[in-house]
Parts: C-alpha cells; structure tokens; sequence
C-alpha cells in the first residue's frame, strides 16, 4: 500500500489527517492481548491488505483490518480485535447516554430536555422522567428492527430499506416510536364489571358497591394505560358511577341530593359523598405515573345527549339484568361538569378530557336541547372541553382524537364488545410538505409520488399488524384478550402533518375557496383509496390530521435544515394558519367543515382559539354555525391565566394577577388536546402559544 | 426614490434565497438615528423607505414603521415579508405597502403570474387591496 496524504472520516463526522501509526499501534495491540508474537513482516502483510481511499470511515478501516488478519490466518488476534471494537462501541454508547443525561438535566424543562419524543404532559423534570427518558433510543432502534424484519418476510428487503429510507430522510415519521404499546383505546369496562382486574393480571375482583367502583377504576385505569402509549378513554364511566350510586342511594338519587348520607360528625349528604368520590378518582389520575415515565395517564371520558344515550347504551344491561337510568345519569353528567369546571379554578387539572356528544337536526339545532343549551351554558362559565356533534349517531369521539363508526360494526354488550370500544393501534405520519415539495422539485406528479408513499404506509401498518397478532397470540396483549378492546375494532392510523404548508408551497390561499378545498379533498381522497384498498374484515384503516405535539416542530427543523421551504417553526395541526389573524370563527369552523373533512376519517378537532369567553347565547349561535358547516368536532379554547406568585387561578386571558396584582403570571392553553401550562411545553410550541392569534369575540 | 434597507438573521431561509448573507447575524443595528441619518444623507429625493426581511422582529419593524410615519410623513413606507401571512404582531397602519410571501421557485418572483407573493397597498380608507396583478406583463 502507498502511504498518501489521505483524510479519513471519524464516527462524528469530522476529517483527520490518516495515520498509519494508529492502525499499526491497534493491530500490535491485537496480536498483544492474545499473547501472539507480531513482527514487522506480518504486520506489513496485514497492512498491505487494507484499500484505503480518501475520506474513508474509521468503521471501515477497522472492517478491513478484521478481514486481513482473517485472511492471514490470525483468528485468535482478529477476535480479540472483534471483541476491543465491541467493548469500545458500548463505551460510546455509554458515553452518548451520559452527555444526554448532563444535557438534560441543564434544559429548562422536561419537554425540551426529551430528545426523541418531547411530550408537554411531563410536568417536572426529575430523576423519575430522566429514567424514562435514558431507553428512549434503545427502543427506537428495537421498534424499527423488529418492523423491518417482519417487512422483510412480507414485502422483501427493498421495501424494508425503502421504509428505513423515508423515514430517515423524513418523508415519513413513526409515531411513539419509543414505545412497544399499542397506540390509544377506548374501552369498554364491562369485563372488569364481571371479572375485575384479573384477567389483566390485576388481583382486584368484580366492583360491588360505590366505594369498591371508585378505588377499582383507578386502578384498572392506570393498569389498562400501561398497556397502551396513548390515551385510555372510559366513555361509561359515568354511566357505570350513576349505577353504583343508584345501588347506594336509591336510583332516584338525583332528586334528593341535599339528604345525608353518612353517620359520621361531618354528615356528609348524598351530593357531597358523590363529590368526593369524584375527588379522589380525578385527583389520583393526575399524579405522575410511575410506569408511565412519570407521566400521567390520558384519561379521557365522554357525555351524551339523550339521543347519543339511547343510540350507544340503549341495549345495555348491567348484570343485575337492570338497564341504564337515562335521568340520573343526565344530573351526574352534569354535576361532573360544574364539580370539575370549579375544581380547575383550585389546581391544574389536565385529566380527564372530556367530549360532549350531540346529536343534531337538519337545520343545525341540537335535537334534545337541554343538553344543547347546557353545552352552550359549559362553555361561557369558561369550561374547557371537546364537543362531538352529528347529524345522526353513526359515529362518536370518545377519545381525544378519535372517531369511531357505530352502525358498521354492531355491539353487543353480552359479548363483550361495547359500542365504545375502539382506537388505534399504531400511527405512521406523512409529511405532506417534504413529499409535495420533492416530487415538484423532480418534476412528478405530487399526487402520484404521494400515492407511493401512501402505499408504503400501509405496508408497513400491515407488518406492524403481524407483530402486533404475534404478540397477542403470546399473551402479551391481556386487553385484547379479556374483551377491554376488540382488536378488529382498531384503526390502523395513517397520520398527516403539513398539509397547510403544502398548500402554501403551491401557492393556495388558506380561506375558504375551491382551490384549497380541491388540493385537500385531491391528498385525503387519495389517502382514503388506499385506505379502502387495504381495509379486509382483519384490518382498518382510518387518516387524521395528527395533533402535532413534537412531530411539527420536528418536521419544520429537518425540512428548513434541508432546503425546503418552511413557512413556519411548527407545522399547523388545523386546516388554517394558526397565526392569520385575518381569518374569522366563521371562516374557522368553514375550514374544518363537511366538504374539508370528509375524508378526515380518524377526526381532527378545530381549537377554536378565542381572546375572551362570550355569552351562553354567543356560544349557541356558534354551535349552530359548526353544526352548519359540519364542523363535527372542536373545542374553544380561552387560555386560563395562572398566577406564579399567590397560585391564583383565573379562567380569563389576563396580563396581570387580578388577586395579587403580579404581572408574574403563566398560561393554561390547549396547544394540542392537553390542557396544560405553557412553561411545560417545548420552547418551540411556546413560541406558537405567543405567537398564536385569540380572536376577539366580536370577529 | 425608495431606500430599500435589508434586515439580517432572517429566519425564513427560502431555498433560492437571493440574499443568502442576510439568514446571518450580520450589520449594524437598525435604530431611530439610523433612520434619521439615511433621510439627511438622501435628502428631498426619498420618497419611500422599504423594508427587506425583519421576519424576527416584527414588532421593530413596526416600531421603525410607525416613527418614520410621525418624524417624515412625507415618506411612504413599505415593508417585504417573508411569511405567508401579515404578521399579527403590528399594526398593519403603519404601512402603505406590505409584500408577503416566501420565494417559492417553481411558482416564480412578484412578475411571473403564477407567483405565490402578494404585493397589498393600504387604501384610503385604510383596507389593504392586492395589487400584484400590476407587476404582470399583459
């Protein structure tokens, strides 16, 4: 081999100057360790072995030299070599996890310390989120190996590589990547009412009373979410605590909710025996979860009208052969409501997240008004909530995010399989505007080169389908098993994230008018083909906008860093430009409407941001316009201002403490479907919360 | 004659940038005196002051906006935004002309019909009309 000025490429990137001394001092060392006498001669030979080129990587230099002591028959010394680079490998990596560990106890907080997957909920950063953080890697690097072999068998390698291909260039981006759960469920309590916990491996048997109801449901909350890496939605759960209430106090409970209840000095009545309960339930779900990374659970809940009641629980029996009590159950709903609406005035309470379910008329007024009317009255006392409206009950949000069709599956609770149990088991997301800006640039059809990529997606959804069959033919899936989900009930999720950017690069006005309404209709129609296409009576395939907690932000770094254009740091996760103040609630609930979201299968809830809360009257009338324009799901979101000196919380967006007067104050918003303090979130979705436009009432 | 003044560390990195120095943290800072020495240098034959970038500090631009409107209310002022939208972080009064629009290449510059950038001039009676239309050959 001649000796040249070469350059070789270290493991990080950098270029240094090649030393043959180095090669020569680890191939001695080698020969050393194994007790192998090494001369000049045989070293040279050895060298003579190696091709080295310019710019060439340590890594390969090191491949080389195991092959020519291989080949020179020294395969004591090429182990020992094999083993060193090994050994010095899990140095590296150790040293990685230690920088990461220095690097994110110096971040300002929890969310923009996380490396892979920033999520607002965490809400400290301690010793306890730095152990969930550590194995984050390890199980992207487990989760994508354990999808592409399965990908292999199915499709062959070049798909495998072209999954790895795209998504290490961002095209696409696998969602909770750093979990092996599935993704989120809404379930249906009816095996714990039977069995307890114990076929999930709990040691709890059946509820038999209130009290008995309220300790067993935490616990077979936080045990069903430590199977899941999403949210755990429980949209009984009221219907089931108005039973034990009933069992209690008489199924006309309601009607005397001032009579004592208890003997003790305090004589509690039957209202505030109820309160407490609800007490300890939401308060225990909040606490940070210690097998959740110490995060809380996503508990989520829902409340119907009378219609949405009939419609989901109107073949129910509770064992007793008893059905449910549709007017205690409509008082519990709401005295739920006021109790929680006041308790966020005490503590930050992000949990549950609830969803209003109402049914509406042609003319977009709610069919069973009392409960229109006290949606409307919810919202002006300033309570923050997602409220699901159709025109018939076919179809329900029970999680925070999904939607989920009724009448195409049929339910039976006898078999265990409720009408409210669904979800999605996996989410694989498409950056629209890296794909649509690349197939441009090459001169491609977009919507032919995204057909490709959508195509791709579902393949990979497929193979992670099989691993998921797999893991439950093993027992691993207990949920599944003991009837908590239906697995045939559960979306594979086809995410997508920077449609509005899409847009912009061709240069489409985000309003409401037919060009937009065409570029939108064209991408989620496509996505809904395949969706189709692939759907079997094994597998479903539902689309969502993504709630983009971390993927947008993300999105926009990697596409800006790579010389595409960016409009904004974080990609919208609505139908319009969060920051255009130029847009109206009218325009607003337009872009999320029929025509918008008809492909939109899995859902996507419009934040409604407005400056300050308006009247019960105001809030019909904009009930009526999402029922109108078909808006089917959206919340209104005012930011709560939370006082950092006396902890004074108030429900309106205010630039000073109106307690102490301190202008030292934070916010509670909705970035994504958590109500959460804007310290928590990451510095990029700080930055959107203060960028972002509340419209004033009047617009 | 319009002063055209170029603002640095602009954070919308257009690919194509023509002014690729300016996504840098370059010059001297754009103040009050700043303004004030560029209208004595140029004299009577100013007639409007254009702002090129300033997407990281919106509100200085409209600070700057609104004194040379109070100090020389002879001069128009205009300001060119990479954004898609009008930033809701000043008061659109402040100016007689706002361009928005990142460069997108295949959609061409201000001139070509199929562009993406929109040119608004501020009316009377204070509303904003599109005006790009202007720019195109017939």
């Amino acid at each position: 081999m001649e000796i040249k000025n070469f350059t070789i490429t270290k493991r990080d990137g950098s270029q240094a100057q090649f030393s043959l001394d180095k090669i020569m001092n680890a191939i001695v060392k080698a020969f050393d360790s194994v007790n192998e006498p090494a001369d000049l001669g045989t070293i040279s030979k050895i060298i003579s072995h190696l091709d080295i080129q310019d710019d060439i990587t340590v890594e390969n230099i090191q491949n080389q030299v195991e092959e020519a002591l291989m080949r020179e028959g020294f395969y004591h010394v090429a182990k020992s070599f094999i083993l060193y680079r090994q050994t010095h490998t899990e140095d590296r990596d150790t040293l990685e996890k230690m920088r990461f560990l220095s690097e994110y106890t110096d971040s300002v907080n929890a969310a923009t310390g996380s490396k892979y997957d920033a999520n607002a909920n965490v809400e400290h950063k301690n010793i306890a989120t730095l152990i969930g953080e550590l194995p984050k890697s390890n199980f992207i690097r487990l989760n994508r190996r354990l999808l592409t072999d399965r990908i292999k068998k199915m499709y062959g390698k070049e798909l495998a590589d072209e999954y790895i291909k795209k998504l290490t260039n961002h095209f696409i981006y696998k969602n909770d990547e750093t979990s092996l759960a599935n993704y989120c469920a809404s379930i249906t309590m009816y095996p714990w009412l039977i069995g307890g916990t114990v076929a999930i491996g709990g040691n709890s048997t059946a509820p038999t009373n209130l009290k008995s109801f309220a300790g067993g449901f935490v616990n077979m909350v936080f045990m069903v979410s430590s199977m899941l890496s999403g949210a755990c939605a429980t949209p009984e759960f009221l219907m089931y605590m108005n039973y034990f209430i009933g069992l209690e106090y008489g199924k006309d409970y309601w009607q005397h909710p001032e009579q004592q209840a208890d003997l003790s000095l305090k004589k509690r009545t039957i209202d505030k025996v109820i309160t407490d309960y609800f007490e300890q339930i939401v308060y225990t779900l909040n606490q940070p979860t210690g097998a959740r990374n110490y995060q809380a659970v996503f508990w989520n809940i829902a409340y119907y009208d009378r219609y949405y009641f009939e419609s989901i629980f109107g073949d129910f029996y509770f064992p007793d052969g008893s059905k449910p009590d549709w007017d205690g159950l409509s008082w519990l709903q709401k005295r739920f409501m006021k109790w929680f609406n006041k308790e966020r005035t005490k503590t930050l309470l992000t949990f549950p997240v609830e969803t209003m379910a109402l049914l509406t008329d042609e003319n977009g007024n709610c069919k069973d008004p009392e409960w229109g009317q006290f949606t409307a009255e919810m919202y002006s006392e300033g309570h923050s909530f997602f409220t699901y409206m159709s025109n018939n009950a076919d179809s329900l949000s029970s999680c925070c995010r999904l939607r989920n069709e009724i009448t195409d599956n049929g339910f039976s609770y006898t078999l265990g399989a409720g009408g409210v149990s669904t979800g999605s088991k996996s989410v694989l997301t498409i950056n629209l505007n890296r794909c649509i800006q690349f197939a441009v640039n090459h001169e491609l059809n977009y919507l032919d080169y995204l057909g490709t990529i959508i195509d791709l997606c579902h393949k990979v959804q497929l193979a992670y389908n099989e691993n998921l069959k797999e893991l439950q033919q093993h027992g691993m899936l207990p949920l599944f098993d003991a009837g908590y989900i239906n697995i045939g009930r559960q979306y594979l999720t086809i995410g997508i994230n920077g449609l509005v950017e899409a847009a912009e690069f061709m240069g489409l006005k985000i309003t409401p008018n037919d060009d937009y309404l065409h570029f939108v209709q064209g991408i989620l129609g496509l996505i809904e083909q395949y969706n189709k296409k692939y759907r079997t009576k094994d597998v479903m395939f539902n689309c969502e906008m993504i709630p983009a907690e971390n993927v947008g932000v993300k999105h926009a770094k990697w596409d800006r860093e790579d010389g595409y254009v960016v409009p904004r740091d974080c990609y919208n996760s609505y139908f319009y430009v969060v920051e255009d103040d130029s847009l109206s609630v009218i325009d607003k609930f337009k872009l999320h409407g029929a025509p918008y979201i008809e492909h939109l299968t899995g859902g996507s809830a419009l934040h409604m941001n407005l400056e300050e809360h308006l009247s019960k009257e105001q809030y019909m009338k904009l009930l009526k316009v999402a029922a109108q324009e078909g808006c089917n799901y959206f919340t209104f979101n005012i930011p709560n201002t939370v006082c950092n000196d006396c902890g004074h919380i108030d429900k309106r967006y205010l630039k000073e403490c109106p307690h102490c007067h301190s202008k030292n104050v934070d916010y509670m918003t909705r970035i994504i479907g958590y109500l959460k303090r804007v310290s928590n979130f990451s510095q990029a979705r700080q930055e959107e919360a203060a960028r972002r436009y509340y419209a004033m009432a009047d617009k | 004659m319009t002063l055209a003044i170029n603002i640095s560390n602009c954070p919308c990195h257009c690919p194509g940038c023509h002014s690729h120095y300016l996504w840098e943290d370059v010059g001297l800072p754009l103040t009050t005196t700043a303004i004030d020495d560029f209208v004595e240098k140029y004299g009577t034959n100013l007639t409007c002051i254009s702002f090129m970038g300033g997407d990281n500090d919106p509100r200085g631009v409209d600070h700057l906006a609104e004194y040379i409107h109070e100090e020389y209310p002879q001069l128009s002022v205009a300001w060119y935004s990479g954004r898609t939208v009008i930033s809701a972080l000043i008061n659109k009064q402040n100016f007689d002309y706002i361009k928005i629009g990142p460069f997108i290449k295949h959609l061409g510059p201000l001139k070509n019909p199929t562009t993406n950038q929109r040119l608004y001039r501020r009316t009377e009676e204070g509303d904003f009309e599109d005006i790009t239309s202007r720019f195109w050959k017939k």
